[in-house]
């Protein structure tokens, strides 16, 4: 086996970029000022170390709203601002909170990710979701995603082994795949087939396991439900929803496997001590977890789907042998934890290839929240105003769902086609009918922008104007009055690769020229604007217009797809 | 077939120019036939997870064994509630919320082919649906759709001189979601997707056309957005138009929610069939629409235990009967019905035995439906046999291949002759006589069509045993010729260089590799065009 050559050249400007545009939301200037000057191995333990804590959950901004007056009546027990987390369903449902709870948990989700911190987490939560998917709309109880969504934060840099075991026993994830229906008497198959097709073992060319398999694991996982599922009309005394084994459910029998596990057989204890039933049932999977993680192929398929996530989608001979066999080996001597992996990928030679840069089709999430971050969208940091942020986390989620990715609703178990669907991959993402939602998106929130609503349940979030400022924008440049650095380095940060100097050359002659030829012109405009933000002088007073038109045309530009 | 019987037999005027015979000058073909030969539409309703298909058409014959407490008494509906279907002596009914597909059914605008599915089947939802998009064999990975690969054979230009007055529209359409695998060739999208008939855009005169070098994964990604941009602006204009003089006429579509009521079952995918009858009537001269609707994946309560006949998958049933049937309401009422046909298909089957959710769990084979005016109306095959010892591992056992399905309607329908069903289907098939006689009538539509657009690139001489020529034409800049099986592979790479502008021939063997169908691939700069060639024995 190969090992994986570590990056020897220097690490600059261009590599950093790189490494910043594919573990985080969109590139910001902020992000390259701050890692100036560090090394590369620095820069990723510093992406990579991600908090431990859980972040704050999400709040409750909803009500109704009849005759010009708002009222507080869903979700009566939970104060308006607080969380739903902890508080159980109302006696009386009507209205029924658990749609807007759920509306609640995808924007507090989306917010995660526009406010996200400078490391990894974000991007690797939407990893494990994509990969071990759950869909909200499915699972129906917004406590079940929110708590699914808290079991992948704890162990997106964690252990894989662990949070496979973990999402084994998750409310949400026992309600998805119906293994909470899983009974003896009638096994169903659904989770213990996607746990080796989807979660683990995968359908690359080792992957040799038997229909015979999907039905032995399904016997193992027999006997588990699900307290707290109840219905919102059902009692609920259950906060945290939790699983529950039950003996006379469970399938004791023996369990075979086939050559791929090495004739593996697993045996329940059919009259277990009592205290010690589910001790047993967890045994089982935990064999059977073992069996698993003990061939081959699952290092291998996650590190395939990492370089798909992080670099590309295609996977040809050399890097199969070359990058995917020898991460796959750091991920097993590692015991499958998570964090060695990315390290080695983002520190690896061929990481930093020029062909491996800027050829990503940017997702949804990485083409609006990506957005947002980059243009330093002005979402109120003023806690008071936490109803004006929930809005604009909702118009982020929105233009990020039209363009084919509802955060928290995948299209189905195998997450989205974009991430395994040969032979076109991420670039599903693009296509007749999502490219215009993208143009929609960048031109609503670059030119309109939003404004919160005046009949906000908070005073305080009324009215608020939340609209991108590029002059706020490009203050943060080198040297903004200087047209052709101001070209130069928009480029660099918009898009992924590099344009033709006549390219650069008439973006400025256009819109910061507007058809002049000296640079004298933008520079003597952008410094009458910048002493005098209220000056009457005709160019200056343009300033603002000219770099919006700029930017949103530059927006147009297949090139501010790639990343 | 009036107005084709009209053209043969009448003298037609076309520019001044008096014409007797029809087909008889590759120009008057050109300027009438498009009109008369193109106008036959197939519609795919896609039922997403894996539609049970025993509690769809079920055969009322085998009640006792249906209704064994070890076989489907969790979910079997209640013999009393079935939907006969006349005709068949009592023996064959429908899923009680399929009152839809019992109208179009008693109108003569159905057919029904039982069990249908493929050697080998997989109970992967993902593995399943690549082999119902490609035609694939269980043990073969396709790259192309087999509606994509019928386009491609149809225009095998596109997308390169597209649109043009033979075809100034798209290919196919997907109604919401993406184009998907299923109209794809190789890469290439053979339709477009649209969402709604207001979204498209225009893109004009921008400036960033700075070079791809489709070599490098960049250019390729560069040059895939750029032609989304392109379609989106080209095709964006017709089927807004399309859309504006188009219209629909049946009230019977399902309503969406208002004033309080919920949306009625199968709004979604009414809506969808009402915007494809809008474009059909407008006179879009698309050929594939695709639409699809989802939660069939019923491993939980499928029906509500107090009374099977209603329930989860009785409400799907109902929403896909009532959407279908409002749509062929509709193309009747439009003066459509003739041009119109559809098919419903779905990844599986279910299990025959129930299990202890309520549910069932991925199966087999399924039954398949084609409606429209021009079907062949009836049953194909016989009710399945349901065995008493049947276990959770039992299947229906398959009596018709889905491929033999898609091969007859192309043949039937879209008249893909004998001779080059196979180069579509890539293997031969048991024919089936789904469409009425008489849809076909042998003319010269095809070699005009497929002369269509820029043919920057072809095999001659083609079919070809061991070696042929591959003749290409440059735009320019970097030029590949790569030779690809049908499984997507790379087998050889011809050229790869930057070339001048002009015209190149290079010689092409392929003597060590198997007969069959293989394609040449040109990427010119962002041009990408893709024509197959069949190696045959000597």
């Amino acid at each position: 086996m190969g090992k994986l050559a570590p990056y020897s050249g220097t690490f600059t400007k261009i590599e950093l970029a790189h490494l910043l545009r594919r573990t985080l939301f969109g590139l910001t200037k902020s992000n390259l000022n701050y890692f100036k000057g560090k090394t590369l191995a620095q820069t990723v333990t510093e992406l990579l170390n991600v908090p431990t804590a859980a972040p704050a959950p999400p709040l409750k901004t909803y009500f109704t709203r009849s005759n010009n007056t708002n009222i507080d009546n869903i979700d009566v027990d939970v104060p308006f601002g607080k969380t739903w987390v902890n508080t159980k369903y109302p006696a009386t449902a009507n209205p029924n909170p658990n749609g807007s709870r759920r509306i609640s948990y995808k924007r507090w989700w989306t917010g995660l990710q526009v406010q996200q911190v400078t490391n990894i987490q974000e991007k690797m939560v939407l990893f494990w979701h994509n990969h071990l998917a759950t869909e909200d709309s499915v699972t129906e109880q917004a406590f079940l995603a929110y708590y699914t969504n808290v079991l992948l934060r704890k162990h997106a840099m964690g252990n894989f082994k662990q949070m496979v075991r973990d999402i084994t026993f998750d409310p949400g994830m026992l309600r998805y795949l119906n293994g909470y229906l899983n009974t003896k008497a009638a096994p169903d198959e659904n989770y213990g087939r996607e746990l080796q097709e989807l979660f683990c073992i995968g359908k690359g060319p080792g992957s040799q396991y038997t229909e015979d398999d999907v039905k032995a694991a399904a016997r193992i996982l027999t006997g588990w439900q699900i307290v707290g599922n109840e219905t919102i009309n059902g009692v609920n005394n259950v906060i945290v929803p939790y699983s529950k084994y039950t003996l006379s459910r469970h399938d004791t029998g023996e369990k075979k496997f086939s050559a791929f596990y090495n004739n593996t057989i697993i045996k329940g204890v059919a009259a277990p001590k009592a205290g010690e039933e589910r001790l047993e049932a967890e045994k089982e999977i935990d064999a059977m977890l073992n069996m698993i993680f003990n061939t081959q192929e699952v290092a291998k398929y996650i590190c395939r789907r990492l370089w798909n996530y992080f670099v590309y989608y295609e996977i040809n001979d050399d890097i199969e042998t070359n990058v995917i066999e020898p991460l796959a080996d750091i991920f097993r001597t590692n015991n499958y934890e998570i964090k060695p992996v990315l390290t080695a990928l983002f520190t690896c030679d061929y990481f930093y290839k020029s062909e491996h840069m800027g050829c990503m089709i940017k997702s949804p999430a990485d083409f609006t929240v990506g957005m947002a971050r980059q243009f330093k969208w002005p979402v109120p940091t003023d806690p008071a105003k936490f109803e004006a942020q929930y809005l604009a986390y909702d118009s982020i989620r929105n233009f990020t769902l039209r363009q084919g990715m509802d955060i928290g609703d995948p299209p189905n178990v195998a997450g989205w086609p974009a991430y395994y669907q040969t032979p076109s991959f991420h670039e599903m993402w693009v296509d007749t009918s999502s490219y215009p939602e993208r143009k929609s998106a960048y031109e609503s929130l670059c030119i309109n922008g939003l404004t919160t609503s005046a009949n906000t349940f908070t005073p305080e979030s009324k009215s608020i104007p939340i609209k991108i400022n590029f002059v706020d924008f490009v203050k943060e440049f080198d040297n903004p009055s200087d047209p052709n650095a101001l070209i130069n380095e928009a480029v660099e940060l918009m898009f992924g690769v590099s344009v033709s100097q006549s390219i650069k050359d008439s973006l400025k002659t256009n819109y910061l020229l507007l058809g002049q030829a000296s640079d004298y012109y933008w520079t003597d405009a952008y410094n009458t604007y910048i002493a005098n933000p209220s000056t009457t002088d005709p160019e200056g007073k343009r300033v603002p217009t000219m770099l919006r038109d700029l930017f949103v045309y530059m927006q147009s530009a297949a090139e501010y797809h790639l990343c | 077939m009036k107005r084709r019987s009209f053209i043969q037999s009448v003298p037609v005027v076309v520019g001044g120019v008096t014409v007797n015979a029809y087909g008889s000058s590759p120009m008057l073909s050109a300027m009438t036939s498009a009109l008369y030969e193109t106008d036959r539409v197939l519609v795919i309703v896609q039922l997403s997870g894996g539609n049970d298909g025993l509690n769809t058409l079920i055969p009322l014959d085998q009640y006792a064994t249906l209704s064994l407490k070890t076989v489907r008494e969790n979910v079997v509906v209640q013999e009393s509630k079935v939907l006969p279907l006349a005709g068949t002596g009592g023996k064959t009914g429908l899923n009680p919320g399929l009152t839809g597909f019992q109208k179009l059914w008693d109108e003569g605008r159905m057919s029904i082919i039982q069990s249908v599915g493929y050697p080998k089947f997989s109970y992967s939802h993902f593995r399943a649906t690549d082999i119902w998009m490609t035609g694939a064999d269980s043990n073969e990975v396709l790259n192309s759709g087999i509606s994509g690969r019928y386009l491609a054979y149809e225009y095998p230009n596109y997308p390169v001189g597209f649109p043009n007055s033979t075809m100034p529209d798209p290919l196919a359409i997907r109604i919401g979601g993406n184009v998907g695998l299923g109209l794809q060739n190789n890469g290439v999208n053979m339709g477009i997707s649209i969402n709604n008939t207001k979204d498209l855009l225009n893109l004009t005169g921008s400036v960033f056309k700075d070079p791809a070098n489709t070599a490098t994964y960049i250019g390729k990604e560069l040059a895939y957005i750029r032609e989304v941009q392109r379609q989106t602006d080209k095709f964006g204009d017709a089927v807004e138009l399309a859309a504006s003089k188009g219209k629909n006429l049946s009230t019977l579509y399902p309503k969406a929610a208002a004033n309080g009521a919920p949306a009625e079952l199968g709004q979604a995918l009414g809506n969808a069939l009402s915007i494809v009858a809008k474009l059909i009537s407008g006179g879009l001269k698309t050929r594939v629409y695709w639409v699809s609707t989802g939660g069939f994946d019923t491993h939980a309560t499928q029906v509500n235990a107090a009374d099977h006949s209603q329930g989860a998958h009785t409400n799907l049933l109902k929403g896909v009967g009532d959407a279908i049937y409002a749509f062929m309401d509709d193309v009747k009422l439009l003066g459509l019905g003739d041009r119109v046909a559809g098919l419903t298909f779905s990844e599986f089957g279910r299990r025959i035995v129930s299990n202890a959710s309520g549910g069932t769990d991925h199966g087999a084979a399924q039954p398949m439906f084609v409606f429209g005016a021009k079907v062949n109306p009836g049953i194909l095959g016989v009710n399945p046999t349901i065995d008493p010892a049947s276990t959770a591992n039992s299947n229906l056992p398959m009596q018709y291949d889905f491929r033999s399905v898609y091969g007859s309607i192309l043949q039937d329908w879209f008249c893909v002759p004998d001779t080059d069903i196979d180069s579509v289907m890539l293997k031969n098939f048991q024919k089936l006589k789904i469409m009425q006689d008489g849809n076909c009538i042998p003319t010269s539509v095809h070699d005009h069509n497929a002369a269509a657009g820029e043919n920057l690139v072809y095999a001659y001489p083609n079919p070809f045993v061991d070696r042929t020529k591959i003749k290409f034409e440059s735009k320019g800049g970097h030029t590949m010729v790569q030779i690809i099986d049908n499984q997507g592979t790379v087998i050889d790479t011809l050229v790869d260089t930057y070339l001048a502008p002009g015209k190149y021939d290079i010689s092409c063997d392929l003597e060590m590799v198997p007969t069959g169908i293989y394609y040449v691939r040109l990427q010119n700069e962002q041009i990408q065009q893709v024509k197959s060639m069949l190696k045959v024995r000597g």
